[in-house]
C-alpha cells in the first residue's frame, strides 16, 4: 500500500509542480530579467525601479485598506448570517443557502458594473434618481471610491466566509453551549465566552481567506478602482501590462514578487493560527440537532436585514443589468425608459463574433476544466489526507501554493513560462493557469469530504479483497460524491468567469467572457455588456442547479445524515 | 492456519518522542482457536493486529500466515493487505453507507469474481447464520448498532476466510447489547472453527470469548495462557492485576506441601495452590475478592484471617467491602443482603 501511494504521491508532485511551482519560478526569474525576449539576462533594474516610485506607498495603503476592510465586514456579516440560519428560529431558512451558492453564479465582474451603474457619480441609476427626488445639486453617493471597493468586495467574499463558518457554526456540539447555559452563562454571554472562542479557527480562517480573496481581487479594482484613479496592487500591475506602450513584464513581475511574498506570509500565519485545530474537532458522528434560540421580538427586524441582504447580492444586480440591457442609454427607470426599451443591445451582441468567440471560449474553460480540475484534485485530496508522509505534506504546500498569490499574479509567471512554448496564445494556456490558479479550490471541498470519509471504511475494503482502484472506485468515489460536485460546480463557475489570470494571458483568437465584459465596461458600452452578462449569469445558473441535480441523486451524505436520528432511535429499542 | 510473528518491531515518532508500539513481539497464534490480545489502552495490541493484516507497516521483523510469509524486512516481502485474504471486524465495523446489506456483505465475493448466482447464495447464507436473514435490501445507515456489528462480522466471513481478525468489535454497543452480542459471537466462533485474533482491553471479553488470552503491555505481550490460567495462576504482578480486581500482598514462601504453597504475609501464613518456588522467595500474593467469603462464627477453615471491616459500598450485585487486617486493606464482595455491617 505504501509503495503504490508514494508513486501517487511522487507523480502528482511533479504534475502539480508544473502547475504551481514553475510560474512562480519564471515569475522570480522574470522580475530580474528586462523584459521577455531577454530572459535571464540578471538586472536589478526593475526591483530599483518599482520600489523607489514614491506612488508604491500609496498604492500599498490602498491595497491594505481595501483587503482589511474587505474581510472585517464579509466576516462579520457571515458571522451574523450563519448564527441566524444555525441557531435561531428565524423563517425562510433556505433564503441562506441560495445566498451562499448565488453569487457564485453572477461573476463578479458584472456584479461590480451593476453597482457602477447603480451609484457612480454622473449617471448612476440611483444617484439620478435620488437628485430627482431630493433636488439634490449632485450625486449623493460616489461607487468609485475605496468605501465602495470595500463594500461591494466585502459582499462578494461574503459566500465564500459564509461557507467557511456556517458548516462550523452547524457541526458544532450542541452540548458545549448548554454546559455553559447549565452554569448560567445567558445566550449572548455564552455566544462570546463558548462559542466563538470555539470557532475561532473558522472565523480566523474565513478572515484570511477574504483577506487573501482581495489581494487577488482583479474585477472589483478595474471596474469601480479604476475609474476613481484608486489603485491597488492587482490593477497597478495591469497597468504596467496594458496601458503603457511597450507591456512591462519585468516590472509586473517585480510588483507581483511583493503581493507574492504578503500572500505567502499570511498564508504562513493563517497555518500558525490553525495548527491545532484538531483540538476543536467537535462534530460528532451522532445525530443532534442545535438547541435553536427563539428571537421572540427580534424577529421581524432580523428578518428584514436577511431580506435587504439577499436582495442586495441576488436580485439587484440582476435587474440592474436586465434593465440596462434593455435601454439605448443610461437612464432612471420611468415612461421615457420603458417606451425606449428594445433588444437592440441583444441583437447587437449574438452578431458579435468577438463576444460569440469568447462564449464558446469560457464554456471549454468552464466544463473540460473543471472536469479535469476536480479529478486532479481527488487524486490531490487523497494523498493529502490519507497518505500522512513529509512527501505527501509537500504536495499539500504545492497545490496550496497558488492559493496564496492572485491570478493576474500567476498570470504574468505564466506569460513568462508560455512565451517560451508553444502553449503561448492558445486556449491551453488559459486552461493550464486556470487550473494552477483555482486547483486549491478544488481540493478543498474534497479534503473535508476525505476527512469525513472514516479510514475504516477504506480498511475494509482492502481487506475485503479490493484493490487500490477497485476501493477508490466502489467506495471512496461514491463517497465523494457530494465533495466532487462542489468542487466541479466552484471550478466551473470560477473557470467560466475568470478574469484576472485572462486579462493578461487572454489574446487574440482566446477571449473569454469575462475579458469582453471588462472591454465593454471600458468603453462604456453598458447595453451589450448587460445583454452579455445576463446571457452569462444564465449559463452558470443552469450549470450550477444542473451539476447539484445530478449530484443530489447519488448523494449519501444525504441519506446519511437524515436517516441518523432513526438509526439512534432504534438503538435504543435494542 | 497459525499465525507466526518475529522479533516484529513498530515504533512512532510523537513529539519528539518515541513510542514502541511493538517491542520486539514474538507470538505464535495456535490455528483454529480464538486467541485474544488483551491490555490497556497504548500497549500496541492493535498495532500488532493492523501489522498482521497490514494495514500498518513494521519497521523490523516477520509475519507469518499459514505457510505464507505476509511481511518480512530482512526477506523483502510485502503481501498487500487485499492479497492476505483474511476477514476483520473494525471497531467502528466500517459498514459503507452508500450500499445497503447485500452489497455490504457481498462485496468481498464480489471483488473475487464470483458469478452472480453464487455470490446471492454466499450472502444469503452468510446472513442467515448472522441471522440478518432477509435483511439484504435494508439501507445500511438504516440498522441498529448490533445490526450492523454482524453486517460487519458477516462481511469478514462470507469469504471464507481462514483468519480472522476483530479489532474491539464491542466496544461501540452499550453494556446490555455487548453482552449479548458477545454470547453471540462467542457461539459463531465456535461453529466456525477458525483462527480468530480478537483484540480488547475488556478483561471480561477476553476470559468468556478466548482459548488463549496473551497480556500485552507498553509494546510488549508480557503473558501468554488460558483464560484460567491468566485469571488464576498469572506469572506476572501486571497481568494478575489487569485480568480483575486483586488484593496484591507481598509474602514469602514458607514451605512447599504436597498439592499446596505456604506462603508467610503480614497477615499471617497463607495456604495456596502449588506453584514451584524455592523457600525464603519473596513474592506477591494476589488474593481475589470473589474469592474470600466471611464467618462470624468460631469455625475452623483453612486460611483463615480476623478482620475488621471499615467501609462498605453497595454496587448491585454485592457490596465492595473494604477489610482491615492489621495496616493491610483487604478488598472483598459481600452479598448484598449481607447481615454483616461496618465495624465487625
Amino acid at each position: 500500500m505504501e509503495s503504490r501511494n508514494n508513486k501517487l504521491t511522487y507523480s502528482l508532485i511533479v504534475i502539480v509542480s508544473l502547475l504551481t511551482v514553475a510560474p512562480v519560478i519564471m515569475l522570480i526569474i522574470g522580475s530580474f530579467s528586462n523584459n521577455l525576449h531577454t530572459f535571464g539576462n540578471f538586472t536589478l533594474n526593475k526591483y530599483v525601479s518599482v520600489y523607489t516610485d514614491p506612488m508604491l506607498f500609496s498604492i500599498l495603503g490602498n491595497t491594505a485598506f481595501f483587503v482589511l476592510g474587505a474581510a472585517a465586514f464579509a466576516t462579520i456579516l457571515a458571522l451574523f448570517l450563519a448564527y441566524l440560519n444555525n441557531r435561531t428560529d428565524i423563517p425562510f431558512k433556505f433564503l441562506f443557502k441560495v445566498l451562499s451558492v448565488m453569487p457564485m453564479m453572477i461573476p463578479h465582474v458584472l456584479f461590480g458594473v451593476s453597482w457602477a451603474l447603480l451609484l457612480n457619480p454622473s449617471n448612476g441609476i440611483l444617484n439620478m434618481w435620488l437628485v430627482k427626488l431630493l433636488n439634490l445639486s449632485k450625486a449623493p453617493f460616489n461607487i468609485y471610491t475605496i468605501w465602495g471597493m470595500i463594500v461591494v468586495e466585502g459582499l462578494l467574499d461574503l459566500p465564500v466566509a459564509y461557507l467557511i463558518i456556517s458548516p462550523a457554526m452547524g457541526s458544532f456540539d450542541a452540548s458545549l453551549e448548554e454546559s455553559s447555559r447549565v452554569f448560567k452563562s445567558g445566550p449572548i454571554k455564552t455566544l462570546f465566552k463558548i462559542t466563538l472562542p470555539i470557532l475561532r479557527p473558522a472565523i480566523l480562517a474565513s478572515f484570511i481567506l477574504c483577506i487573501v480573496r482581495g489581494l487577488a481581487s482583479f474585477s472589483v479594482p478595474s471596474v469601480l478602482g479604476m475609474p476613481g484613479r484608486i489603485y491597488v496592487l492587482s490593477t497597478y500591475i495591469y497597468r504596467v501590462v496594458t496601458m503603457s506602450l511597450i507591456a512591462d513584464y519585468g516590472k509586473a513581475a517585480a510588483i507581483g514578487m511583493s503581493i507574492l511574498l504578503i500572500s505567502v506570509g499570511l498564508i504562513y500565519i493563517y497555518r500558525y493560527y490553525t495548527r491545532y485545530s484538531d483540538k476543536f474537532v467537535t462534530v460528532s458522528s451522532r445525530g443532534f440537532k442545535p438547541t435553536v434560540i427563539e428571537l421572540r421580538k427580534a424577529k421581524a427586524p432580523l428578518f428584514i436585514v436577511l431580506l435587504i441582504i439577499s436582495f442586495v447580492l441576488i436580485l439587484l444586480p440582476v435587474l440592474v443589468l436586465l434593465y440596462t440591457s434593455l435601454i439605448p442609454y443610461i437612464m432612471v427607470p420611468g415612461k421615457q425608459a420603458f417606451a425606449s426599451m428594445s433588444l437592440q443591445n441583444w441583437r447587437t451582441v449574438i452578431k458579435d463574433p468577438l463576444s460569440l468567440r469568447s462564449l464558446k471560449n469560457s464554456l471549454f474553460l468552464g466544463v473540460g476544466g473543471a472536469t479535469v480540475g476536480s479529478f486532479l484534485s481527488v487524486l490531490v485530496a487523497y494523498v493529502i489526507v490519507k497518505v500522512k508522509t513529509k512527501a505527501s505534506g509537500f504536495l499539500e504546500s504545492i497545490s496550496f501554493l497558488s492559493f496564496s498569490f492572485p491570478g493576474i499574479v500567476i498570470g504574468i509567471g505564466f506569460m513568462w513560462y508560455f512565451v517560451r512554448t508553444p502553449l503561448y496564445a492558445t486556449i491551453w494556456a488559459l486552461f493550464f493557469s486556470y487550473l494552477a490558479t483555482y486547483l486549491p479550490y478544488g481540493i478543498r471541498p474534497m479534503t473535508s469530504a476525505f476527512i469525513q470519509i472514516h479510514g475504516s471504511l477504506e480498511e475494509s475494503s482492502l481487506v475485503s479483497g479490493a484493490s487500490f482502484g477497485t476501493t477508490m472506485r466502489r467506495i471512496v468515489i461514491p463517497l465523494l460524491v457530494p465533495g466532487i460536485v462542489s468542487s466541479w460546480v466552484l471550478l466551473a463557475t470560477m473557470f467560466f468567469r475568470e478574469l484576472s489570470v485572462s486579462v493578461v494571458l487572454s489574446r487574440p483568437g482566446t477571449e473569454v467572457l469575462a475579458v469582453q465584459i471588462l472591454r465593454f465596461s471600458e468603453d462604456g458600452q453598458w447595453g451589450r455588456l448587460s445583454a452579455l452578462g445576463i446571457i452569462m449569469i444564465v449559463i452558470s445558473t443552469v450549470m450550477v442547479l444542473g451539476v447539484n441535480a445530478i449530484g443530489n441523486r447519488y448523494k449519501p451524505g444525504e441519506v446519511r445524515e437524515k436517516r441518523r436520528p432513526k438509526t439512534i432511535a432504534t438503538n435504543r429499542l435494542d | 492456519m497459525e499465525i507466526k510473528i518475529r522479533g516484529l518491531k513498530k515504533h512512532y515518532f510523537s513529539e519528539g518522542k518515541i513510542i514502541k508500539a511493538l517491542d520486539k513481539v514474538d507470538l505464535d497464534i495456535e490455528a483454529n482457536k480464538i486467541f485474544t490480545l488483551l491490555g490497556p489502552s497504548g500497549c500496541g495490541k492493535t498495532t500488532l493486529l493492523r501489522c498482521i493484516v497490514g494495514l500498518e507497516t513494521p519497521d523490523e521483523g516477520e509475519i507469518q500466515i499459514g505457510d505464507t510469509i505476509v511481511w518480512s524486512k530482512e526477506k523483502a516481502i510485502y503481501v498487500p493487505t487485499e492479497k492476505r485474504q483474511l476477514g476483520m471486524v473494525f471497531q467502528t465495523y466500517a459498514i459503507w453507507p452508500h450500499m445497503d446489506v447485500f452489497n455490504n456483505v457481498a462485496y468481498p465475493l464480489q471483488n473475487m469474481k464470483m458469478p452472480k448466482k453464487e455470490i446471492a447464495k454466499r450472502v444469503a447464507k452468510t446472513l442467515k447464520f448472522v441471522q440478518l436473514e432477509g435483511f439484504e435490501k435494508r439501507p445500511s445507515t438504516r440498522l441498529s448498532g448490533g445490526q450492523q456489528q454482524r453486517v460487519a462480522l458477516a462481511r469478514a466471513l462470507v469469504a471464507e476466510p481462514k483468519v480472522i481478525l476483530f479489532d474491539e468489535p464491542l466496544s461501540n454497543l452499550d453494556a446490555k447489547l455487548r453482552e449479548e452480542t458477545r454470547k453471540e459471537l462467542k457461539m459463531f466462533l465456535g461453529e466456525l472453527g477458525i483462527t480468530a485474533v480478537y483484540v480488547t482491553h475488556d478483561r471480561v471479553e477476553a476470559l468468556a470469548l478466548s482459548d488463549t488470552i496473551g497480556v500485552m503491555n507498553a509494546g510488549n505481550i508480557v503473558e501468554i495462557g488460558s483464560p484460567k490460567k491468566i485469571y488464576f495462576d498469572a506469572d506476572h504482578q501486571f497481568v494478575a492485576d489487569f485480568i480483575g480486581r486483586a488484593n496484591l500482598v507481598p509474602a514469602t514462601v514458607v514451605s512447599q506441601g504436597a498439592d499446596s504453597t505456604i506462603v508467610d504475609t503480614s497477615m499471617g501464613q497463607i495456604t495456596c495452590y502449588k506453584r514451584s518456588f524455592n523457600r525464603e522467595d519473596e513474592l506477591v500474593l494476589c488474593l481475589r475478592p470473589e474469592f474470600i467469603a466471611f464467618d462470624k462464627t468460631e469455625k475452623e477453615y483453612v486460611n483463615q484471617i480476623p478482620g475488621t471491616i471499615g467501609q462498605m459500598t453497595f454496587v448491585g450485585e454485592v457490596y465492595e467491602t473494604e477489610v482491615l487486617v492489621g495496616k493491610q486493606i483487604i478488598m472483598t464482595k459481600l452479598d448484598p443482603e449481607t447481615k454483616y455491617k461496618v465495624g465487625d
